[in-house]
């Protein structure tokens, strides 16, 4: 068996040299410190995705896009596919723990200064996967095509359609005429499981080459070897992907367990001429912005209130990306408190307009 | 004491009018002339009141000068043209105090009443409106309605009405699509064939359809308006005072109200629902015939009606003059079927007719259809329970639930077979509700099985799991043991 294998190693390497890359490998260690674990979560997020690509392949088998087809069809796939239930509802538990992990990822990232040089890039594409992530969610949601989808669809581009000069037009990009109707339900499923995962592998392909090359980040309070204190880090290989394994697994009980404590609902099929059902919300990851423009008042001096909101979400979310090449002081290594009162600040409003979002 | 008041009191009635009429000199010279308008107004009710011709025509009437009586200076308008009919009519008609001065108990807001009526539409000139007071009442020689000779008496009123409402030529006008046959329709009802004799008790148009404010039947606020039919019907049928000499029951509404009809149409606002006029017609109001009740109630339960026609029970009742769908379903307190209607219990209505000495044949087959009837909504409840508990444990069953709709379809059409009392129809038709609940039944099991299954796999695949993540997590342990004794790849000395 040991012979099997070897041969086969000598024959890819052969090919592909692969000598080098098992030798960059072998150099190849993490930080370890008292934040390092934070670093998995980066693993999780890449797990999570992985799982989504499998189990969303799957889900294409049965499902049919469009107006009449998709309700039935995913009913079908819960109902009468041999485990459908099971594979659609760890696709949709672990699209919303994706985000979560993504979420913790990138505040991790934040708070530690780990986008500052030489890491611009791998921050960007990062946050434009979670910006993609978030598409991901807001255009999967509608697929089941089910009542409270609809509505929240209906809502969310609603949003997007106040966006001053290109929202219009954007609206009706997104919904395929003025109304959410067949043809957003089409389109939606397009950018979902083409333009999307095309887009988004692309940037993890960077995303994870350039963490391989430069390797984990260490926090500039955790680094004192100018202080003459020996770094701790540990091998990238086996050691830290092992441990990356170990938690793979135990993400993946939690999977199981709650697609099966708490199978994703349905609903009742979407109907365009019904009203709206009360408790109209969109997913989690988007409350705090739901409901900033409703505690926004209608005028803001001469702005509409709701255009004003989506602008400062629009700024704020652009200075966020953008932190790498504004934040010269981390850049230097030096340590920048602003940073940190500006990330507790987020955090804390994002939770409790989430919260709030939930209550009220 | 008493005969001199009422002496005293014809006498000053009688000066009043001599004084007003020798005052009204615009009279004294049309009736010299004989014209018609004056002749009339001898005996117009305005005329015993003391008023002038002037009260309606301007002018001065205390003035025998022609020129001076006529005059436009003197508020002279002549005979009021369209709407300054009803105005004129108004000034003294809306006026509470002017009508109190006369001594009239008369409402008065018949003007602005009429206004908001049907008859207050535009008429073809686009100048006035479609009917002035005069257009009921006349005017010169306009008497009390409760006056025998009034256009608007109880015993004349259908006429007046009819002078429009039947001329088709005139009614194309304004509304091709309203009947002109009310008339006569209503000289075949039984108000109408009592009002003819002359008993001015009985409903006209107005007892119905209002006198000033008369609506549209479709509009809400009518009192022909489905939902408010009711209501004006038992204004005098549940009077029993006023309908003592008829010697009819006066419970129809209180009975009607508690009916499945009457909550539908009373409470649920359900138009389709039956109102009074949908059995008995409305202008030819009639009570239906003991043979022709299952025609009524077929112009709803048709298929109900059909079957009941083509059933032995059709002859049968016929036979015994029992009032076909009545015998068994009432008349005005009809509550919604249920199974207990059926079969054989002294509370069936069957059991009315049939018994296991008398009529046995169709004794049994009522205990038979009773029996399958009962199974099937057995049958149905069971599988909308597993449902219920299957849809509470999470599992998807929305085709299954839609699927039992069939088996509901398959229970109300047996309710309606019932009426071919022809067992083996009735059978087959239950039949096809047991075989789907039967089905919905197995899926429901299926589905609570199958979370049962779910839970027993997720403990499997979860002890697989964490073994194997036990096992990485051991292997970890020991390879950076290794690694620590060995010196390869010590955590803690890398730099």
């Amino acid at each position: 068996m040991k012979n099997l294998w070897s041969n086969l190693y000598v024959w890819l390497d052969e090919r592909v040299q692969l000598e080098s890359l098992v030798a960059f490998m072998g150099k190849k260690y993490v930080p370890v410190h008292r934040h390092s674990v934070w670093y998995y979560f980066g693993g999780v997020t890449l797990f999570l995705f992985i799982v989504q690509v499998i189990t969303g392949i799957l889900l294409l088998l049965y499902y049919k896009s469009g107006e009449e087809l998709a309700f039935e069809s995913i009913q079908f796939i819960m109902s009468k596919v041999q485990f459908g239930w099971l594979i659609r509802s760890i696709h949709s538990w672990a699209a919303n723990l994706f985000i979560l992990a993504a979420v913790i990822h990138m505040f991790s990232v934040y708070f530690e200064r780990a986008y500052r040089k030489p890491r611009e890039l791998t921050w960007l594409t990062g946050m434009l996967m979670l910006f993609l992530g978030m598409g991901f969610g807001f255009s999967g949601y509608l697929l089941p095509w089910n009542e409270l989808a609809f509505f929240a669809t209906k809502v969310g581009t609603d949003i997007a359609g106040v966006v001053p000069f290109i929202g219009k037009p954007m609206l009706i990009f997104l919904r395929g005429g003025e109304e959410v109707s067949g043809a957003t339900l089409s389109r939606f499923f397009g950018f979902h499981v083409a333009v999307m995962p095309g887009i988004f592998t692309v940037l993890l392909g960077i995303h994870l080459i350039l963490v391989q090359r430069q390797g984990m980040s260490e926090p500039l309070h955790t680094d004192r070897s100018e202080a003459g204190v020996p770094r701790t880090t540990m091998p990238f290989f086996p050691n830290f992907l092992l441990r990356d394994l170990l938690l793979w697994l135990i993400v993946l009980n939690i999977l199981a367990i709650l697609a099966v404590f708490f199978p994703w609902e349905l609903g009742t099929k979407a109907d365009p001429f019904a009203s709206a059902p009360a408790g109209i919300a969109p997913e989690w990851y988007f409350m705090f912005m739901f409901q900033t423009l409703k505690i926004i008042p209608a005028k803001v001096l001469f702005i509409d209130g709701e255009v004003l909101g989506v602008l400062l979400f629009g700024v704020a979310f652009l200075l966020w990306t953008i932190i790498p090449f504004w934040d010269r002081k981390s850049a230097r290594g030096e340590h920048n408190r602003a940073i940190t009162y500006i990330g507790l600040f987020v955090v804390g409003y994002v939770l409790l307009l989430t919260i709030l979002g939930w209550v009220l | 004491m008493k005969r001199p008041m009422i002496v005293a009191s014809i006498v000053a009635v009688l000066c009043f009018h001599v004084f007003a009429v020798a005052a009204d000199k615009c009279f004294v010279c049309h009736e010299a002339m004989g014209d018609k308008a004056s002749t009339l107004f001898k005996r117009d009710i305005h005329f015993a009141k003391g008023i002038s011709c002037s009260g309606c025509h301007g002018g001065n009437s205390n003035t025998d000068d022609m020129q001076e009586a006529m005059d436009k200076a003197n508020g002279f308008r002549g005979a009021p043209k369209g709407d300054d009919v009803s105005k004129a009519c108004a000034a003294c008609h809306s006026d509470g105090v002017k009508m109190k001065s006369f001594g009239s108990r008369l409402p008065t807001g018949q003007w602005e009443a009429l206004q908001s009526g049907v008859h207050a539409k535009l008429s073809l000139s686009g100048k006035e409106h479609i009917a002035q007071c005069t257009t009921c009442h006349g005017a010169h020689g306009i008497v009390s309605v409760s006056n025998a000779s009034s256009p608007v008496y109880p015993l004349n009123v259908v006429k007046t009405c009819a002078r429009c409402h039947a001329d088709a030529a005139y009614m194309q006008t304004y509304n091709p699509s309203l009947p002109i046959d009310q008339l006569e329709k209503y000289r075949t009802s039984v108000h109408g064939m009592r009002n003819a004799k002359g008993d001015s008790k009985t409903a006209e148009c107005a007892s119905c359809h209002g006198s000033h404010d008369i609506r549209s039947a479709n509009d809400l606020k009518s009192a022909v308006y489905a939902t408010n039919i009711p209501a004006t019907c038992s204004k005098c049928h549940s009077d029993a005072e006023y309908m003592k000499s008829y010697n009819i029951p006066t419970d129809q509404f209180e009975r009607y109200a508690k009916s499945v009809h009457g909550l539908a149409l009373l409470q649920k606002h359900d138009l389709g629902a039956p109102a009074c006029n949908n059995c008995h017609g409305n202008h030819g109001a009639t009570p239906p015939g003991v043979e022709s009740i299952s025609k009524v109630c077929g112009t709803c339960h048709a298929l109900n009606a059909d079957l009941f026609s083509a059933s032995p029970h059709k002859k049968g009742f016929d036979a015994l003059k029992l009032p076909e769908c009545e015998t068994c379903h009432g008349n005005h307190e009809i509550v919604a079927a249920t199974n207990e209607l059926l079969g054989t219990a002294p509370e069936a209505v069957c059991s009315r007719c049939h018994s296991a000495s008398e009529r046995p044949k169709g004794y049994e087959a009522a205990g038979a259809m009773r029996q399958l009837t009962d199974s099937l909504e057995a049958a149905e409840q069971d599988a909308r329970a597993l449902l219920d508990e299957a849809e509470q444990k999470g599992m998807e069953v929305g085709e299954a639930k839609f699927t039992l709709r069939d088996a509901r379809q398959a229970r109300l059409e047996s309710r309606t077979a019932v009426h071919s009392f022809n067992e083996k129809k009735f059978t087959e038709t239950v039949a096809k509700g047991l075989s789907t609940a039967s089905f919905v039944r197995q899926e429901a099991t299926n589905a609570i099985d199958e979370y049962y299954f779910r839970r027993i796999g997720l403990g499997v695949a979860s002890l697989i799991i964490t073994i194997l993540a036990v096992s990485l997590y051991l292997f970890i342990r020991r390879l950076e043991r290794q690694q620590a004794r060995t010196g390869t790849h010590n955590p803690q000395s890398n730099q």
